[in-house]
């Protein structure tokens, strides 16, 4: 069963029929985690990189921003058994419009803040497909923690 | 038959905008007309008063009391607002379907549409533009070409994304090159043929393109403006991506930064979603209401 998570949204997830699917990411970023022991898998589709923006979005929406989503992402999948150091996480978005002056970067900004919260915390992202000007849709199974990108008419095993 | 030739055979197969929609736009365009004028108007229009009448009482528009009548919409909402129904109504019927062509699955390009609909009415509010309601309506139609160019597309998508790929144009610059028109164009043609005003025909005719129309016009960024943003959010988008220009000078123009583009993004979220509970019946996905990350436990056997 597909599970679909909207912008703004998360959703972890033990139920081995399930598929956690994120459609045509823009600028925004999928983060995905799985842990093969547990079979635990966790989808966040976040779409700005700082929750500084709006303490009142932040509030009622956490998922929306990097800061305060990806955080969330990793207490929910520790709550249903998964653990550090079998987390396998994979990362896809984070697109940009074709611009020489980088006017319009928020997917860059987003992969960077992404980045500097994982470096911190000592967080190794296993495989990513960000960047460039395509939009991606991305599946994460439950059962076998396949990630698949669709784009142009294709689909990629991330 | 050539592709150009068959294209605009086939925008002229098109069904013409509602009399409805033609007559309210002339009226409004008028300073001199009555709410009296639009109610006699859109009185005769069954489904489209139906419409209206649903989505006036519906709890998002939430007027806290029941609306029995059209000129009662008019006086509570506005006839802009009223319009901008109309106009919603007409274009859920033309841009609900697939796009395959464009790999835009049943109800993401309307989807798309309202968001842009959406947004360029938050960005003509943002930038004092006299006439709110002409954003929103260019900013519902500016996709109207796909809706045409879709199988044209389809057949020749190799050789599109070949030329975007390997020769760094953009999706339109190449369905220009390969097909004769881009998406914008037809759209441009549409919207002439159904005689909408000068203004929203140069929206969507320039949406991708501001830097196109001397001088700059204020109508045509507004409509840019929420195309792009849109298309960054990722809301309905298809096979053509983000696979079009930014344009800096639109945002010097102005004076906007990229947290003015962010703080637009969260409001367009939260209205698509409201906008979305009123037309469910035809929101393929709406995802969740609920914010909160949730976990999911297997019931055990």
């Amino acid at each position: 069963m597909d599970l679909v998570i909207d912008i703004a949204d998360a959703r972890v997830s033990n139920d081995n029929g399930a598929t956690l699917v994120a459609y045509s990411l823009g600028s925004c970023i999928a983060v995905m985690l799985w842990d093969p022991a547990v079979r635990v898998g966790g989808l966040l589709h976040y779409m700005l990189p700082d929750s500084a923006l709006s303490a009142e979005q932040a509030k009622a929406h956490p998922d929306m921003f990097a800061d305060t989503g990806i955080p969330r992402l990793f207490r929910a999948a520790y709550e249903l058994g998964a653990t550090r150091e079998n987390l396998i996480v994979k990362v896809a978005g984070g697109a940009q419009l074709l611009d020489d002056k980088g006017t319009f970067n928020i997917g860059k900004r987003n992969y960077v803040v992404l980045r500097k919260l994982f470096w911190r915390n000592g967080v190794l992202i296993d495989a990513e497909n960000v960047g460039g000007s395509i939009s991606r849709t991305v599946r994460l199974e439950v059962a076998t923690g396949r990630v698949t990108i669709r784009s142009r008419s294709q689909e990629v095993e991330l | 038959m050539n592709t150009v030739d068959d294209i605009i055979s086939q925008v002229q197969s098109l069904p013409p905008l509602p009399d409805t929609a033609t007559k309210l736009f002339m009226i409004m365009n008028d300073p001199k007309s009555s709410v009296d004028e639009i109610v006699e108007t859109v009185k005769y229009d069954q489904a489209i008063t139906t419409e209206v009448l649903r989505l006036c009482n519906s709890a998002f528009i939430g007027l806290g009391r029941t609306v029995t009548s059209l000129k009662d919409a008019m006086l509570l909402l506005g006839s802009a607002k009223v319009l901008q129904m109309v106009m919603s109504v007409h274009a859920n019927a033309l841009l609900a379907r697939e796009q395959a062509g464009y790999g835009l699955e049943p109800g993401a390009l309307w989807r798309h549409s309202v968001a842009v609909a959406l947004a360029s009415s938050t960005f003509a509010q943002r930038l004092r533009l006299p006439n709110v309601s002409l954003a929103f309506t260019a900013g519902l139609l500016h996709d109207i070409g796909k809706v045409i160019l879709n199988r044209y597309v389809a057949d020749e998508f190799t050789e599109i994304v070949r030329r975007v790929s390997d020769e760094g144009l953009s999706f339109g610059e190449a369905e220009q090159q390969v097909l004769g028109f881009s998406h914008e164009e037809v759209g441009g043609i549409i919207a002439e043929s159904w005689q909408l005003p000068d203004p929203i025909v140069r929206c969507i005719r320039y949406h991708h393109t501001p830097h196109l129309v001397d001088p700059p016009d204020d109508l045509v960024d507004t409509v840019y403006l929420a195309t792009s943003l849109c298309l960054i959010l990722g809301i309905g988008i298809g096979e053509d991506g983000l696979c079009y220009r930014a344009d800096q000078d639109v945002m010097d123009r102005h004076a906007l930064h990229e947290g003015d583009l962010e703080q637009q993004g969260m409001k367009i979220l939260s209205e698509l979603r409201d906008v979305e509970e009123l037309f469910s019946a035809h929101a393929p996905r709406t995802g969740s209401a609920n914010p909160a990350c949730r976990s999911e436990q297997r019931q055990g056997p």
